[in-house]
């Protein structure tokens, strides 16, 4: 059998994964408004709302609420941690498949 | 068997490590795309602008002009053609930036307003010049210079911000043919901006779509 290959449970969801991989597309120190990364997601607002917590709960996300003007706006962005995980759930993917043969047919 | 409740997204899913990889390299893509900036685009408008506009300006300018047509008129079309650049290039990094703030966003903003002020400072300077009594041969080259200048070392402060050896060199070629081609004289130096000037601008649109072609087949 293969070496147990660790997959972080809290990236590992699908809709998570799209998340964090979008945020860790920004470069680090910056963060999206929560509308932007919703369209660029293509989720609704609950849904969004709903993985963005898990993520917050982790210690991966960082939400920032804020006022423009009168209206208020929510930013998020990967903390460190969060980046690190990201990269370090990419690296064991390469892995599982480095160390995975291809599948018999 | 128990039904499975239906849920808004498909975790439930489970995915290979490989189409797993897939999805977020395109994920990424995706991203990357809708945030970035497109160099071709950008280059592409400022080169034609310049490459027509000062085409126009040498044109018709002299007493013997090679096209018979006011001059006047070509100032007047390399400004509109300036202040449409301008205002795409505005639009698309607004829209492309459009929700995102932080460290690159302030940089980003910062050195928009830096080129704003430069080229809302230039008129002022101009005609502080032309208070002194300069010719109006001297006022043509001041217009006609100037802006190369700030056009060269903005781009070399851009590149030098975004580690952009390419936006770099492309500033020191404007600000060498803005500076050699003004020894050239008037109307000389309208031909050397439309041709190095626009002309390098196209060809860095060319490279960065040969680049990115490049890049997606990678």
């Amino acid at each position: 059998m293969t070496a147990q290959v660790e997959l972080d449970p809290v990236i590992h969801a699908q809709a998570r994964l799209k998340v964090t991989t979008a945020l860790a597309t920004l470069p680090s120190g910056d963060r999206l408004s929560f509308p932007r990364l919703q369209q660029l997601l293509e989720m609704t607002a609950g849904n969004l709302s709903t993985h963005l917590r898990k993520l917050e709960d982790a210690g991966y996300v960082a939400v920032t609420k804020t006022h423009q003007g009168r209206t208020p706006a929510t930013y998020v962005e990967l903390t460190p941690s969060g980046r690190r995980a990201f990269d370090d759930y990419v690296a064991a993917l390469r892995q599982l498949l480095t160390t995975l043969p291809e599948e018999a047919p | 068997m128990t039904e499975k409740p239906m849920t808004q997204d498909d975790d439930a899913r489970p995915l290979a490590a490989a189409d797993r990889l897939a999805l977020i390299e395109e994920q990424h893509a995706r991203v990357a795309s809708a945030l970035d900036v497109d160099e071709r685009l950008l280059y592409s408008v400022w080169g034609l602008a310049w490459l027509i506009g000062f085409a126009g300006l040498y044109a018709t300018a002299g007493s013997d002009p090679l096209i018979d047509l006011p001059h006047e008129g070509a100032v007047g079309a390399l400004l509109a053609l300036l202040v449409a650049a301008a205002v795409l290039t505005a639009v698309h990094i607004a829209r492309a930036t459009r929700g995102l703030r932080g460290v690159s966003s302030v940089t980003g903003a910062m050195y928009g307003w830096t080129w704003m002020l430069a080229f809302a400072a230039l008129p002022v300077l101009i005609a502080s010049a032309e208070r002194l009594g300069v010719s109006d041969e001297a006022l043509d080259m001041l217009w006609t210079t100037l802006p190369g200048l700030l056009v060269g070392v903005l781009y070399m402060v851009g590149g030098a911000l975004w580690q952009d050896r390419f936006q770099f060199g492309l500033g020191v070629w404007i600000l060498a043919s803005t500076s050699l081609g003004s020894l050239a004289g008037l109307p000389g130096v309208y031909l050397v901006l439309s041709l190095a000037g626009g002309g390098g601008m196209l060809a860095a649109a060319a490279w960065f779509a040969v680049r990115r072609r490049r890049g997606a087949a990678r």
